[in-house]
């Protein structure tokens, strides 16, 4: 197989399908991206009084490092809500519906990895 | 009271990382290995530079139209078009000959069961490991014998590399950047294997799972390095077992705490004795899964940090600490071959990376096992 593919190659440059050219063809291995653009969410002025979502990523500890954040936080601020989700897997990105039920229902959503 | 300000946000950027799919011109006296070095293409070591003939070449065992998108790779979600698929080809040191296995096992990997988005990103050693099966083996001349793993065949050591380049450049899964494994392992240069059919006394892998012998397959598996495993003493199936039991049976890896799917490579010598005993391939896979055991309490650390029900575990385990965990959640998240050299008394046990990934088996043209049979290696028949 190798000595046939070289000969075919070989050939090919002898037959002049492909002259020699004055510079080097060089490519990118990369491919295309098609990036849709996203502004960011409006920005939080104050905390009091707003509904504040908690999505744990289920890592094994991003549930402690999430419920210290929202002690303190609570300690501060008098949240509207605090509503607590859950990712199915730490690993995929999460339901489309959950991520509706937390746009509809949040001001803002804090999440933590905690691995 | 408003308290959410309108944004000022965001000047919408378009994404800069597009790629550039127009080959360009090059002085010709610049060192071409040394270019693709400084513009961050390469897996660490040289690669064959691309050529017009080459690329032609590639695209056309592609099946040709060289604008085709054959699947997107994340986490960068970069398109892997042929023409993009030939140029990574190529840069490994493929021949056209190892397209339609090269293909298959990056569509096999952007399938959605396979979540290479968390492969490519996790903090975990795992990354995809891909096993050929069927005639295509003898047609390209992959090893399936001795150092199978390692070096020495450019079928096994180019398919491997041209997938890892594809996730690196195409998939952007650059160390440190979106790959974010804190250790890695030598698999991620290239981790491409066939089994070896010939000197296996069982049929081969895709044909329990439904395919003909004659048809040819890649299936793909989120893995560990591979872990040996020694018995030079037993001359029985159990005795040879409990040793591969025993590297199953440790609360270290994923699947121990994560469950999912692992590989287990019995050495042809090993796989001679079991066999000897008329142990088929589901009694081996039998006994590894009835035997390769942890406790709950290994896996909960005996509640010593804290209380633990570990919810990436079945629910139906039962979770008192001295209740038997199995390794894995069924015989068929065993998947079993039979590969390496002739000689040795030796077989492999490679952890997989967890519930998060399902293994998957395709044949090169995607048609279903003509049986009709379902595939459940992608998990479909778990739903």
């Amino acid at each position: 197989m190798h000595s046939n593919h070289s000969l075919i190659l070989q050939g090919r440059q002898l037959n002049g399908e492909r002259k020699p050219m004055p510079y080097h063809t060089v490519y990118d291995p990369r491919g295309t991206v098609n990036a849709v653009p996203k502004p960011l969410s409006g920005r939080v002025i104050g905390f009091s009084g707003i509904k504040l979502g908690i999505l744990d990523n289920t890592k094994w500890n991003g549930n402690k490092l999430l419920r210290k954040i929202v002690a303190e936080l609570e300690a501060a601020y008098q949240f509207e809500a605090v509503n607590y989700y859950r990712k199915e897997s730490f690993s995929m990105t999460a339901a489309d519906e959950l991520i509706s039920e937390i746009v509809n229902n949040n001001d803002i959503v804090i999440t933590a990895i905690g691995d | 009271m408003t308290r959410i300000e309108t944004t000022e946000t965001a000047e919408t950027t378009a994404s800069t990382d597009t790629g550039n799919q127009l080959p360009s011109r090059l002085d010709p006296d610049r060192d071409l290995i040394e270019y693709y070095f400084e513009k961050g293409f390469t897996d660490g070591l040289p690669v064959v530079p691309p050529t017009p003939q080459k690329i032609d070449d590639m695209v056309a065992a592609l099946g040709g139209s060289p604008e085709l998108v054959e699947c997107r790779i994340p986490p960068r979600w970069g398109n892997l078009s042929r023409q993009v698929l030939a140029i990574n080809m190529v840069m490994a040191g493929c021949l056209p000959a190892y397209a339609p296995v090269v293909r298959a096992s990056l569509l096999a990997l952007s399938d959605p069961h396979f979540n290479l988005n968390g492969v490519q990103a996790t903090t975990h050693v795992a990354c995809p490991l891909v096993i050929v099966n069927g005639p295509v083996r003898r047609e390209i001349g992959m090893n399936a014998g001795h150092n199978l793993f390692g070096s020495g065949n450019r079928a096994n050591a180019t398919i491997g590399r041209a997938i890892r380049l594809v996730l690196l450049n195409v998939g952007g899964a650059w160390p440190g950047d979106l790959d974010k494994s804190t250790f890695g392992h030598p698999g991620k240069y290239t981790y491409c294997i066939a089994e070896n059919e010939e000197a296996s006394p069982w049929a081969p892998y895709h044909v329990e799972k439904g395919y003909d012998g004659g048809d040819s397959t890649i299936m793909a598996i989120a893995a560990e390095a591979p872990h040996s495993i020694t018995n030079h003493v037993a001359d029985d199936p159990q005795g040879i077992l409990d040793s591969i039991v025993s590297c199953m049976s440790t609360f270290a890896h994923n699947n121990a705490v994560s469950g999912g799917h692992c590989a287990v490579i019995i050495g042809p010598e090993h796989a001679a004795t079991i066999s000897k005993h008329n142990w088929t391939r589901h009694d081996v896979k039998s006994y590894l899964w009835y035997q390769a055991r942890n406790t709950f309490g290994d896996i909960a650390f005996q509640h010593r940090y804290g209380k633990v029900y570990n919810r990436n575990l079945p629910k139906w385990y039962s979770r008192e600490l001295d209740s038997e965990i199995p390794v894995v959640p069924s015989i068929d998240h065993i998947h079993l071959f039979c590969a390496g050299g002739e000689s040795g008394r030796f077989s492999l046990f490679l952890p997989g990376w967890g519930h998060m990934t399902s293994p998957i088996l395709r044949a090169l043209d995607g048609s279903p096992p003509k049986s009709g049979d379902q595939i459940c290696v992608d998990g479909m028949c778990l739903l």
